[in-house]
């Protein structure tokens, strides 16, 4: 693994960018704290906590997988990916760089909502750590997807529309938003395809918004497993 | 030195892309030209380890690039075709994050950087976004790149395409400044000229000739172009335009009269060879 890459991308593709493109957070942040204010206003404040830990959920996977467009319009269209085909970095260390680029760029939003997690005492230290890893997970497996979709791209034009699906079959449907006991059972194992589902359904256990539900904690385990073994044959990298 | 073996690239639809029997490239600074389709950026993008031959193999100082594609990777750079640099970042941090990708330490990459952004003359806008460069300056960022990676065989493919003649000439005394064997494609004639000594021809996803601009145009010595747009006897037609080669000797005949004359360059050589002649 060249760590060193994944180093540099991330200080210059996340941090850096930070200050120089800050429209990029708050254009990801609008859709979250817009449902966060929609739920707030029609559950007349019942549900919000639930729409704060869901909506940094929906946020870091809605932000790894814009990681779509982007890697999509470095291969298409900017020709970055082929100078990096070149020299000897692999294309696991390739995305695992964007992805902590895209973990570092979402700091201020994720910053935001820890501090709006407060405003509710929502969060403790033990409870943060497991967030952590929950963001971290999540962050790893929604760029996952985002690579293979974007590999199967052969018009830029696509990936928008594309990715802009996904990101409402993986951020909004799943019960991002809502108690996830809202939803009949089996049809929240089909939605945890999408990794935000058990991200999401860990985190209300978690912080006690619902009862803890054990088998999302495997689910998702498995799902990081399968999902980063997926991109890591799957990424499109030297052309055949 | 490059040896190209029996190298073929067949695409979906049996678009047959690259078709090479045997062929050698010198060391040096060498052009491949040829017209659009020819094969060019194909080759380089085989011999870059970035697509992989459908059959054959190619080898650079004897390193296999099908199946040693690693070593390539360590010892050649290669600039994509109409590659353009991430906006939002500056010259120092692409050129910084490449060398870092190639292997290079924290320390080394920036003063390779540094050295190279310095070379091409681009050290003074090093900590601008590129968005904020001209066309010129973004292809010299990719040539401070190639420049700073210190690789012994650098591809650069169409480097100065889309660009107005000026950024041209800036790009061009850029590639000077390389010092690794250097494969540059181009269907710009006079980039040809201007930067090789050696120049291959390719044309159908083959090589059709090489040599030095005055060895191939060896077959139209003491010949000039002329050019009209009215019809003339035995001449090629493009578009609007017939064109004719006439000995030197004969150009009274030509003077004072609606014809365009004009000295011979490589591009010639093309028309003679891709375009049917009109009786």
């Amino acid at each position: 693994m060249n760590l060193k890459f994944i180093l540099t991308m991330a200080w210059y593709y996340g941090i850096k960018t930070i200050v120089r493109g800050p429209s990029y957070i708050i254009a990801s942040l609008s859709t979250p704290l817009t449902l966060l204010f929609l739920v707030f206003v029609l559950s007349h404040g019942a549900l919000v906590k639930f729409a704060v830990v869901g909506g940094l959920i929906a946020f870091v996977g809605s932000v790894g997988l814009s990681g779509a467009g982007d890697s999509a319009f470095f291969r298409l269209q900017l020709r970055i990916q082929d100078l990096y085909i070149s020299t000897n970095i692999r294309p696991f260390d390739y995305m695992i760089a964007f992805t902590l680029s895209y973990l570092v760029f979402a700091m201020p939003g994720i910053v935001l909502y820890v501090y709006l997690g407060e405003l509710y005492h929502l969060f403790n230290l033990y409870d943060s750590v497991i967030m952590v890893l929950l963001m971290v997970s999540l962050i790893m497996t929604t760029t996952s997807i985002s690579f293979m979709i974007s590999g199967s791209i052969h018009h830029l034009r696509n990936i928008w529309g594309i990715t802009g699906i996904i990101t409402i079959l993986t951020s909004i449907l799943p019960p991002t938003f809502y108690p996830y006991y809202y939803v009949p059972r089996n049809f929240l194992y089909i939605i945890a395809l999408s990794p935000t589902t058990p991200a999401a359904v860990i985190a209300q256990g978690v912080f006690g918004l619902s009862p803890m539900m054990n088998s999302m904690v495997y689910i998702m385990i498995l799902e990081t497993a399968i999902y980063l073994t997926l991109a890591r044959f799957l990424v499109r990298w030297r052309e055949n | 030195m490059i040896t190209i073996s029996g190298l073929n690239k067949i695409y979906n639809k049996n678009k047959i892309a690259l078709n090479i029997e045997n062929q050698d490239i010198d060391n040096g600074i060498v052009s491949i030209i040829g017209q659009n389709g020819a094969g060019k950026t194909t080759l380089l993008r085989i011999l870059s380890t970035q697509l992989k031959a459908t059959s054959g193999d190619a080898f650079i100082d004897n390193i296999s690039v099908m199946k040693e594609y690693n070593k390539i990777r360590k010892k050649t750079v290669s600039i994509p075709q109409e590659a353009a640099p991430i906006g939002i970042l500056t010259s120092y941090e692409q050129v910084y994050m490449y060398l870092t990708a190639r292997g290079f330490s924290f320390h080394s990459a920036r003063e390779e950087a540094n050295r190279a952004l310095k070379e091409v003359g681009l050290y003074n806008v090093r900590n601008r976004p590129t968005d904020e460069l001209s066309g010129g300056m973004k292809r010299k960022m990719f040539v401070a790149m190639a420049l700073a990676s210190n690789a012994d065989t650098i591809f650069l493919d169409e480097p100065t395409t889309g660009l107005d003649p000026l950024s041209r000439m800036e790009v061009w005394s850029a590639i000077k400044e390389l010092t690794g064997n250097t494969i540059l494609t181009t269907h710009y004639m006079e980039e040809a000229e201007e930067l090789s000594k050696k120049i291959y021809m390719m044309d159908s996803g083959n090589f059709i000739g090489s040599g030095t601009i005055d060895e191939l145009l060896l077959p139209l010595k003491g010949r000039i172009r002329i050019e009209s747009r009215e019809k003339l006897d035995n001449s090629y037609h493009i578009g609007t335009l017939y064109i004719k080669y006439v000995d030197s000797k004969d150009l009274p005949d030509y003077e004072n009269k609606y014809y365009s004359i004009k000295k011979i360059t490589i591009e010639d050589l093309f028309i003679i060879r891709g375009v049917n002649l009109e009786s």
